[in-house]
């Protein structure tokens, strides 16, 4: 673990990497720039996912819904109330966070592995639900346009704007998040993922860790619904089914249970990758679902394990690769 | 009026469905003292050791830590009353480091909030100086050479006193040790022994115990409890116990 220590200086450097970003949108075409932005809306969604089946090692598959309330938190409030967008962010946020709350009630009550999977997927499927039904508010299966997004009175009307607005949202959840991990708490998690019992008896209150991270996860995700709003100004319930789920869990089990950097690589990975096969037309889906297995059969700790191996600065204190 | 004793149980019943599995048992254990538990399987020594450690809701009778009720509380309350429990099946977290386990088990001593560490405070002060203890424990235990290792890579005798120093962490006045030489070898046994000696001897801790390897058990106990069919049968010094008619036939059963 002397690496792990040695790389803390170097992680400094990480804020290299947005930095480096920031001159992107002048050598991307409009489409490249919506590709580069959605995998940012994934990089919030994929974290909250992550902390809660990664970190915390509960079955939960309701990340759908924090992320279908968040977008529509935001889609709502910006087209009947008029609100500007970076105004609906936080409470798309609460919402987001008050849905894990509720999502965290079975397992707080005990339930645990595929009676907890299966109970949060119907919390995720009533939601899509609600979308439909609930046509006054969303449109119903119609769905519901997403007015363009101001940011301080700034209009964000195309992808090269909002992308700055995405990488600076990215970078204040990523580095919230990143402390988080780094201090008892990511050691909570591997403990209270490792042997509940035994974090209990260390005077670790796994109740609260479990409502708390469910919570900070709901709302993270909710944030990432705000981007996916107006990233694509247009939302229905389609955009929040068992589909949408199934790319989530594949963004954390491609990028690494448990990892902050695998959150942010298979966000990256599991948008961009389809975008590359494009080109064999008919196969895209062939082409991608066999990486997957592949990535999946060799790396099983998620490609944040190989960059693990690959520099101590990428060792992250509580993730073992 | 002096001191109440460390731990204190009266009439402590624990039923499961129609089977009293712990029946009235009474005993006490004081500051320093080492008390072992014993009995065949079957007995109530792990559902009587889960009601002192809240894993268990005794259903009657008292439960008294320092003269304080605790027969309703919850694990984590209790163990932040200082009567720390480990495992019978090892309770380490496998992939967290020997002293990242210890880091857990001062983990409320640790004072970082959620919402500072979000909005920038920094815990590193806190964070260091509890790294610095865990350490100086390991050492004081020999077993500091293995700090840096995974817990579920260490020997079963490395990995009991590694508990036995996460249990320790807070400086409990009180240690509840459920079978921790379960698969160690003679010279672990031997070395597990010492350190539940020194930590009564040196540091005051009482200890309740429950052991299966009856050499340990009359090595360090100053006291043993036999339990049998729920009930306490013995209640005396080791060379006392053993020479009791009632544990004998615990043990061999009756004719």
């Amino acid at each position: 673990m002397a690496g792990a220590s040695q790389g803390t200086g170097l992680r400094r450097l990480f804020w290299v990497i947005p930095l480096a970003m920031l001159p992107l949108p002048l050598w991307l075409n409009p489409y490249q720039q919506y590709v580069l932005n959605t995998a940012l809306v994934y990089v919030p969604v994929g974290i909250g996912f992550n902390l809660v089946v990664g970190n915390l090692g509960l079955l939960a598959f309701s990340n759908v819904a924090y992320f279908g309330l968040g977008a529509y938190t935001s889609g709502i409030l910006t087209a009947s109330l008029g609100l500007p967008w970076w105004l609906t962010i936080i409470p798309a946020a609460i919402v987001g966070g008050i849905a894990g709350f509720v999502a965290s009630i079975p397992a707080l009550r005990g339930v645990r592995l595929f009676y907890l999977a299966i109970m949060t997927l119907a919390f995720g499927e009533l939601m899509r639900w609600t979308y439909i039904r609930w046509e006054t508010l969303t449109g119903g299966s119609m769905g519901m346009a997403v007015p363009t997004a101001t940011l301080f009175g700034w209009r964000l009307d195309s992808d090269r704007s909002r992308f700055y607005a995405f990488l600076i949202l990215t970078v204040l959840v990523v580095a919230a998040t990143d402390r988080l991990l780094r201090s008892r708490f990511g050691r909570a998690f591997m403990a209270i993922k490792d042997n509940e019992l035994a974090a209990a008896a260390m005077g670790i209150r796994t109740d609260r860790y479990i409502v708390l991270t469910f919570a900070w996860g709901g709302a993270v995700v909710g944030i990432g619904g705000s981007m996916f709003a107006i990233s694509v100004g247009h939302l229905s319930p389609v955009s929040f089914d068992l589909t949408e789920l199934v790319l989530q869990f594949a963004i954390i089990m491609v990028g690494g249970l448990g990892s902050l950097a695998g959150s942010i690589i298979g966000a990256a990975v599991i948008t961009v990758l389809p975008q590359i096969f494009i080109s064999f037309p008919g196969f895209e889906e062939l082409v991608f679902g066999l990486l997957i297995i592949l990535i999946i059969l060799f790396l099983p700790r998620g490609l944040a394990s190989l960059l693990a191996r690959l520099h101590p600065a990428f060792v992250e204190r509580y993730y073992r690769g | 009026m002096a001191d109440p004793p460390l731990l204190e149980l009266r009439d402590v019943t624990v039923r499961f469905g129609g089977l009293i599995a712990v029946n009235a048992v009474s005993f006490r254990v004081n500051k320093g003292e080492i008390c072992a538990l014993i009995g065949p399987n079957g007995a109530g020594k792990t559902s009587l050791f889960n009601a002192v450690s809240g894993n268990v809701i005794a259903n009657s009778g008292s439960i008294l830590f320092r003269g304080e009720e605790i027969r309703q509380l919850t694990p984590h309350e209790i163990s932040a009353r200082g009567a720390r429990r480990t495992f019978q099946n090892g309770g380490l977290f496998a992939d967290l480091t020997a002293l990242e386990n210890v880091l857990v088990g001062l983990h409320s001593q640790v004072g970082s909030r959620f919402f500072g560490l979000l909005f920038g405070r920094r815990s590193a002060a806190a964070e260091r100086d509890a790294t610095a203890r865990a350490r100086v424990l390991l050492d004081l235990m020999g077993v500091g050479a293995i700090a840096d290792q995974k817990a579920g890579a260490l020997s079963g005798g490395q990995q009991r006193i590694v508990e036995i120093v996460r249990a320790l962490a807070t400086n409990p006045p009180l240690l509840l040790l459920d079978e921790p030489a379960v698969g160690l070898s003679p010279p672990a046994r031997q070395q597990l022994a010492d350190v539940i000696r020194r930590l009564a001897r040196e540091r005051g801790v009482g200890i309740l115990l429950i052991e299966h390897a009856i050499e340990l058990v009359m090595s360090v106990a100053d006291r043993v409890i036999v339990l049998t069919e729920g009930r306490k049968v013995a209640d005396a010094p080791p060379a006392e116990v053993r020479a009791d008619r009632a544990v004998l036939e615990a043990y061999l059963g009756h004719a």
